[in-house]
C-alpha cells in the first residue's frame, strides 16, 4: 500500500473514529432520574458497545455514589466482613486486585463486558446481578446503616431517585461505578491507535501472542484480552474442592478444572496468577504454558497442540519476549487516575 | 524500536473497510428490490440445525464416529454463513441474500431473510465463511462475537470462518482437536440441490449442517495427524473441500 493511500485511509478512519468517540453523541441509556447527568464511557472505537440496562443508566451522580460505596467500610458493618470495603481487595494501583496468597483476585477492569462473574462464574447476568450478590451474600450489607446515615439518603435520592435504599439500589450504584472502571489506554492501545510505539522485543512477544507459536489469542483476544469464557488450561489433572472450577456450578464433567479467563490487561500488576494464585511471576506462568500443562479429559481442545502434544516448548528468549509484551498492557492512567481513587 | 505495517494494526483501517462493506451491502439490497412487478412476498426465515450423520447434536459427549473411524465429541461450534443464493426456476429470479450470519451451536440460530418472492427454486448455495470484502480485520461490527472470531493480523487478518472444537479418542484418551478455518483461499462454497417453493407466506429454510461431512469427502480427515488446522493451509484446504457438501436444505412452509 502506498503511503498516500495509507494516509487517505488513515485520515478517513480518524474522522470516523473521532465521530464514534464524540462525547456529544446523543445517549440512549433509558429513563434518567430527573436532574441527573448522563455519562458516556470513554473507550476507544475498537471496544465493543456496552450493554447498559435501561433501568440503570450511567450517570455522574450514580457513578459518584457507587464510587463512595465501593470505598466505604460502612458496607460491611454488621456483616461477616466487618471493616472491609470492596476496595480492600481491589486496589487501584493493582488494577483493582490485591496480592493475596492462595487466591488470584480477578481485576475489576472492563467488567462492563462480562456476563459471568467470579472464577467459576457462579453469578451470571449483568453487573447489577453480581453486585447484588456482593451486597446481599458477600458483605451482607445492613441497608439500615445507610438509611440512617446523614449523607447517603440524599445521595441515593440524587442519583437513583430513591431514599428508601434497598440492597438493589446499592447494587445499582456499585454496578454503575464498576461499569466505569474501563482500562483502554495501555502502551499497546496507544500503539494500536498510532499514538505510540512498542520495542522490538515487545513486538516479537506480540507476534508470538497473536500467532499459533504462542497461541494466547484464542482465549485472550482483542480488545478485552479475555473471551470471558471458561477453560481448563491444564493446571491439574485431578480436580477436587476449589479446583473443580466451573464444574461446581454446572455439574458438567466437561467443565472440570475450567475457570473464567482473566483479562490480561494490567496483568503485570495482578500477581499472583491463576485462580489459586499458584504462580508468583509471569515467568512462572510462561514456564507452565511452555511445558507444564497437564492432560485430563476436560483439557480445553485449544491446549492440545499440533501433533497432539501439550507443550509449546518456548525458548527462554520467546518467554522473555512474551513477558515484555504483557508488560505493555499496563494502563498507567487507569491505575493513577484520581477519579478512580478513593473519595475519602 | 519499530512500527508495524498498517495492515497489522486494528484500530483504524477497519473503520474504512466497515464503511465500504456497509455501502456494498446497501447496494446489494437495493438491487434485489429493483425488478418490476413483484410477486407476493414471502417473509422467510433461515434456520440452522446441526447433526452428525442423523444423530442429534450434543455438546460434551464423545459419541460420534468420523470417516476415519475416530470417536469424537464436540465442545465448541461457531461459524459464519454468507451469500445465500436461492436458484430460481420457471421464471423466478435468483435471490441473493448477502448476510453474513454468525452461527453458534449454543444459540437458536434463526435469521429473518426479509421479504422474498414466491416461486419455485431448484436449490441454493451458501458460503461457509465471509467474502473477501468482509474478511478483513474490523470489517464486521464490533460485537463480542465478531471480535472473538478475529483471525489475528499477524496471521493475515480477517475472521475465523469456523471454529469446530472437541475431543477424540487417541489410544483411548480424550485428545483435543480444533478445526479452525479461515483466509480467503479457504472460503467454502456449499451447494444444496433440494428444490423448494416459497408460497408467499412465512417460510422457513432450514440449513442442516452434518458435522461428519467435515471429516468425510473428498478427503478422509485424520485427526491424529491434523488435530489443529489453523496454522496449516494444507489442512484448512482439506476442510474447505470437505465442507462443500456439508449442508442440506429443507423447506418448511
Amino acid at each position: 500500500m502506498s503511503g498516500g493511500k495509507a494516509g487517505v485511509l488513515l485520515m478517513a478512519a480518524l474522522v470516523a473514529l473521532v465521530a464514534g468517540c464524540s462525547k456529544d453523541a446523543p445517549l440512549d441509556h433509558g429513563p434518567m432520574v430527573p436532574a441527573t447527568t448522563p455519562l458516556q464511557l470513554d473507550v476507544p472505537a475498537y471496544f465493543p458497545q456496552v450493554d447498559i440496562p435501561a433501568d440503570n443508566p450511567l450517570t455522574v451522580e450514580g457513578v459518584a455514589l457507587g464510587r463512595r460505596l465501593y470505598y466505604d467500610t460502612l458496607l460491611s458493618l454488621h456483616g461477616p466482613r466487618q471493616g472491609k470495603a470492596c476496595a480492600s481487595c481491589h486496589h487501584q494501583d493493582r488494577a483493582f486486585t490485591v496480592p493475596s496468597p492462595g487466591t488470584g483476585v480477578l481485576s475489576h477492569a472492563n467488567l462492563a463486558w462480562s456476563t459471568h462473574f467470579l472464577w467459576d462464574g457462579r453469578v451470571s447476568g449483568k453487573l447489577e446481578d453480581v453486585m447484588r450478590f456482593e451486597v446481599e451474600d458477600f458483605f451482607q450489607v445492613d441497608v439500615q446503616v445507610l438509611r440512617s446515615h446523614p449523607e447517603y439518603p440524599g445521595l441515593f435520592r440524587k442519583a437513583l431517585g430513591t431514599s428508601e435504599i434497598t440492597s438493589g439500589d446499592v447494587a445499582k450504584a456499585l454496578a454503575q461505578w464498576v461499569r466505569r472502571l474501563t482500562s483502554s489506554n495501555s502502551r499497546f492501545d496507544r500503539y494500536l491507535r498510532y499514538e505510540g510505539i512498542l520495542s522490538a522485543q515487545e513486538l516479537s512477544g506480540m507476534n508470538l501472542f497473536f500467532t499459533e507459536a504462542g497461541d494466547c489469542f484464542h482465549c485472550h483476544g482483542l480488545p478485552l484480552m479475555t473471551d470471558n469464557a471458561f477453560h481448563n488450561i491444564g493446571l491439574d489433572s485431578v480436580f477436587t474442592g476449589a479446583n473443580a472450577g466451573r464444574f461446581a456450578v454446572t455439574g458438567n464433567p466437561a467443565d472440570l478444572g475450567a475457570f473464567k479467563t482473566p483479562t490480561l490487561r494490567n496483568i503485570a500488576l495482578t500477581a499472583p496468577y491463576m485462580h489459586d494464585g499458584r504462580f508468583q511471576t509471569l515467568e512462572q506462568v510462561m514456564d507452565f504454558y511452555s511445558g507444564g500443562v497437564h492432560r485430563s479429559p476436560s483439557l480445553d481442545p485449544i491446549m492440545t497442540k499440533p501433533g497432539t502434544g501439550i507443550t509449546i516448548g518456548m525458548s527462554p528468549q520467546q518467554k522473555a519476549d512474551l513477558v515484555a509484551f504483557l508488560h505493555s498492557l499496563t494502563d498507567e492512567q487507569f491505575i493513577t487516575d484520581p477519579a478512580l481513587g478513593s473519595p475519602f | 524500536m519499530a512500527y508495524m505495517k498498517l495492515p497489522q494494526r486494528i484500530a483504524f483501517r477497519p473503520v474504512v473497510v466497515a464503511a465500504m462493506a456497509a455501502f456494498a451491502a446497501g447496494c446489494a439490497k437495493e438491487d434485489r428490490q429493483m425488478p418490476g412487478p413483484a410477486p407476493a412476498p414471502a417473509h422467510a426465515v433461515l434456520a440452522l440445525e446441526h447433526q452428525v450423520d442423523g444423530q442429534d447434536f450434543r455438546y460434551d459427549t464423545v459419541q460420534y464416529t468420523n470417516e476415519a473411524g475416530q470417536v469424537y465429541g464436540i465442545t465448541h461450534l461457531e461459524y459464519y454463513l454468507s451469500q445465500l443464493t436461492l436458484a430460481g426456476a420457471a421464471g423466478t429470479p435468483d435471490q441473493v441474500i448477502p448476510g453474513p450470519w454468525y452461527v453458534n451451536g449454543m444459540n437458536a440460530n434463526r435469521f429473518d431473510l426479509g421479504p422474498l418472492p414466491a416461486g419455485t427454486y431448484t436449490g441454493a448455495t451458501v458460503q461457509l465463511g465471509l467474502p473477501p470484502a468482509l474478511n478483513q480485520t474490523g470489517a464486521l461490527p464490533g460485537t463480542l462475537e465478531n471480535l472473538l472470531m478475529a483471525w489475528p493480523a499477524p496471521m493475515g487478518g480477517g475472521y475465523h470462518f469456523m471454529k469446530f472444537e472437541g475431543h477424540f479418542l487417541l489410544n483411548g484418551q480424550p485428545t483435543g482437536f480444533a478445526m479452525h478455518l479461515g483466509r480467503d483461499e479457504n472460503l467454502v462454497h456449499c451447494t444444496m440441490q433440494q428444490p423448494f417453493t416459497l408460497a408467499g407466506a412465512k417460510d422457513t429454510l432450514v440449513l442442516r449442517f452434518n458435522l461428519n461431512e467435515v471429516f468425510r469427502s473428498p478427503h478422509t480427515y485424520d485427526l491424529t495427524t491434523g488435530n489443529q488446522s489453523m496454522g496449516s493451509m494444507a489442512l484448512m484446504g482439506l476442510l474447505r473441500d470437505n465442507c462443500a457438501d456439508a449442508f442440506t436444505l429443507e423447506h418448511r412452509p
